[in-house]
């Protein structure tokens, strides 16, 4: 730059400009390092909903570092929109890893994105924090930078397959959208009823996310008679599929059951009356009377205009306070050099969180292990009813249930090698 | 037996909707010449349109109905008027412009999804009616819905070939999608005649819009898949044939639906455009189509 200066100029007015640039270069090297723990969120925001829970994730970590930060360290978060597409959140995640030099990476909502996620920052030696995802994949994959917040589909599937077999029967019809998060759910729901009550599926069919007509596989269900229907998708299909089914005269004795995104907020409104008497499983309720969730439900309610959130809201709150607990006790340097070094040490201290209770009542334990035992860390599924569809619903909880931390994975050695060895290459 | 009667009555009913929509593709392609790939966009503007006016005026169905229709009829016509006219300013009419407006239209799609992206947001809206459960003869379920969809799209037809063939102005419209240089020797006002093809198409579609609007949400990308759809509705029925449009319709709806019934369920999509596959090649010009010809 000071070859461009003006020969007229003198020298001491050169030499204070260089030096004045020396110093300001190296100010901006020490912010944008020392004692900023670079923090990147990518999540589904393509509602209102995602956008305020999104907000809600940046408002926590300012929250924070209002309060004088983490050992004096402080949160710089950047959020960006996946729109729940794998494409985008790969390259979300990539920009994180690569560009902004994030210490931590939160997401993704959607396990589709999440799981091509996974193998971008295993290489690039990120730490995951999963706060939505429930594909059971993602953890069986084995990374060790990837922690779970939100509870695996093999807890959560089987709790409402085993409710339903108990209490409904075990004559089910299946449908799901193609999405990870779906597939996985309806899966490991009617692996549960074939292994414990050898009754296998009346009907399991998938069909297209964002298909509009279900009712060709509605009508076959019909005349097959189930005693229970699982439409397990994200929230717009499953109501669609929903209020198709009574549509084609699927009699309201036939149970409807809804996988994990049937909590999402959509999902009751865009249902309405349908969604009465619908039973999914969650990790949270706002119903419960614990006083941490009333106190919650009023922070959302206040701040967000959300009286009734949902378990992507509860779980984004829990998955910055996890991260938090972790950070708490990492030793961070948070140089340019130490870049690798912190990331390492964020992986590490995020796998000795233990007993954190999260807003759903469930308890997210970590371990150090690559193993879904250890980096599933809640095993509490909530099983909720809807008792009131519209924008004013109401749910009430029918129970919980916690798994042991190996639950479901014996059947799973020979995938979970396939998974590796794809993590590995 | 109860099975089959229950995949027809979906099947008509969804296909009464493809052929409105392909009403409007077709008429726009007997008017001028071209196929218009922004119609969808026009169906899922006028679903939304029907929610405005439900939403706002606390009108009943029937009324967001004709609302949504009149409000997309006029978008059309300002839409046509603004862009799609000034390609033919380089001369040799709409023929000629064809292939502009084709891509021309490419780009209306795009800018109308992002304008009602801007008004209504990416989230899906449910309609604000509610028809309550349908009514059963037996086992077979009859939802009332489809009882609306079916008396609208056949007072629809009435209407609009009544237009056509029994007042001057249809016959005017029919006389320019015949032949535009005769026409406007015979005194017709051409391009009021095509603005006013575009309107009545938009309209159609905005009807269908509101009309599937209670079976399926209502969101900004809805329209691709139905143009689609209805472009396999219009080619099977024969395009610029506008009773082959219905007709093809209906045959699209219960031929992916019966296929879907009675083989796998989750391929329905592609079963339409088997059809359309196996109608251009054995019979081009569609159920009542006419041998291309040169038109001016």
């Amino acid at each position: 730059m000071n070859r461009h200066l003006p020969k007229k100029t003198g020298h001491g007015v050169r030499n204070a400009l260089a030096a004045c640039a020396a110093a300001s270069m190296l100010a901006v090297s020490g912010a944008a390092s020392a004692g900023v723990i670079k923090v990147g969120v990518s999540l589904r925001m393509k509602t209102e909903t995602g956008e305020k829970y999104g907000q809600m994730v940046v408002d926590e970590f300012e929250a924070i570092n209002a309060a004088g930060g983490i050992n004096g360290h402080t949160f710089e978060v950047k959020l960006l929109n996946d729109e729940c597409k794998s494409d985008i959140g790969v390259a979300n995640a990539t920009k994180f890893a690569y560009q902004d030099n994030v210490h931590l990476f939160i997401g993704s909502s959607c396990s589709s994105v999440s799981l091509p996620i996974v193998d971008v920052l295993h290489k690039a030696g990120v730490p995951m924090l999963i706060p939505h995802s429930t594909n059971y994949k993602i953890t069986l994959k084995g990374s060790p930078w990837v922690y779970r917040v939100p509870i695996s589909s093999r807890f959560s599937a089987a709790a409402a397959a085993k409710y339903t077999a108990e209490n409904i029967g075990t004559k089910i019809a299946y449908i799901w959208a193609s999405d990870a998060a779906s597939q996985a759910d309806a899966q490991k729901f009617f692996e549960y009823i074939e292994t414990f009550h050898g009754e296998g599926p009346v009907y399991a069919e998938q069909f297209q996310e964002g298909e509009l007509d279900l009712r060709a596989h509605l009508l076959k269900i019909k005349a097959m008679k189930p005693e229970a229907l699982m439409i397990s998708a994200q929230s717009q299909d499953f109501a669609r599929g929903l209020v198709q089914s009574y549509e084609v005269g699927i009699p309201p004795s036939v149970k409807r059951i809804g996988g994990s995104a049937a909590s999402n907020r959509p999902a009751p409104i865009l249902s309405g009356d349908a969604i009465k008497g619908v039973f999914f499983h969650a990790a949270f309720s706002y119903a419960d009377p614990d006083p941490k969730v009333a106190e919650f439900v009023k922070m959302t309610a206040e701040r967000y205009g959300v009286a009734n959130p949902d378990h992507d809201f509860s779980q984004a709150w829990d998955s910055v306070h996890v991260a938090r607990i972790a950070i708490e006790g990492a030793e961070l340097t948070l140089t340019d050099d130490s870049l690798a070094a912190d990331r390492a040490a964020i992986r590490d201290a995020l796998g000795s969180v233990t007993g954190y209770v999260t807003l759903g009542g469930g308890v997210v334990d970590f371990c150090a292990d690559a193993t879904p035992e250890c980096r599933d860390g809640n095993k509490t599924p909530v099983l909720i009813e809807y008792t009131k569809g519209g924008e004013d619903y109401e749910i009430r909880v029918i129970g919980k249930t916690t798994f042991g931390a190996d639950f479901g994975l014996a059947s799973m050695a020979e995938e979970a090698e396939k998974l590796r060895e794809s993590l590995d290459n | 037996m109860e099975l089959l009667l229950d995949f027809v009555i979906v099947g008509v009913s969804i296909g009464i909707v493809y052929g409105l929509v392909a009403l409007g593709i077709s008429l726009i392609f007997s008017g001028l010449d071209i196929v218009h790939f922004a119609h969808g966009e026009f169906y899922m503007i006028g679903s939304f349109l029907g929610i405005a006016v439900i939403l706002f005026t606390g009108a009943p169905y029937f009324w967001a109905l004709i609302g949504a229709m009149i409000i997309s009829g006029v978008l059309g016509v300002v839409v046509e008027r603004v862009f799609y006219r000034r390609l033919t300013r380089g001369g040799g009419g709409y023929t000629v412009a064809g292939m502009g407006m084709i891509i021309c239209g490419f780009g209306m799609s795009v800018a109308l999804q992002n304008v009602a992206y801007l008004l209504w947001g990416a989230a899906p809206h449910p309609y604000p009616v509610g028809f309550g459960m349908p009514i059963f003869l037996g086992n077979i379920a009859l939802p009332k819905s489809y009882f609306y969809i079916l008396i609208c799209a056949l007072v629809l037809m009435t209407v609009l070939h009544t237009f056509l063939t029994r007042t001057k102005l249809g016959l005017a419209v029919r006389a320019v999608a015949y032949n535009k240089d005769t026409s406007y020797l015979m005194g017709v006002n051409v391009p009021v005649m095509i603005s006013l093809i575009f309107g009545v198409a938009c309209a159609m579609a905005a009807a269908a819009g509101v009309l599937i609007g209670p079976i399926n949400y209502v969101q900004i990308e809805m329209g691709y898949l139905m143009l689609l759809k209805a472009f396999a509705a219009a080619v099977v029925g024969g395009f610029g044939s506008l009773p082959g449009a219905l007709l093809g319709g209906i045959v699209v709806g219960l031929f992916e639906t019966l296929c879907a019934g009675y083989l796998i369920a989750s391929y329905k999509d592609i079963y339409a455009f088997l059809l359309l596959i196996v109608v251009l090649m054995v019979r081009p010009t569609g159920l009542l189509g006419i041998l291309v010809k040169v038109k001016a």
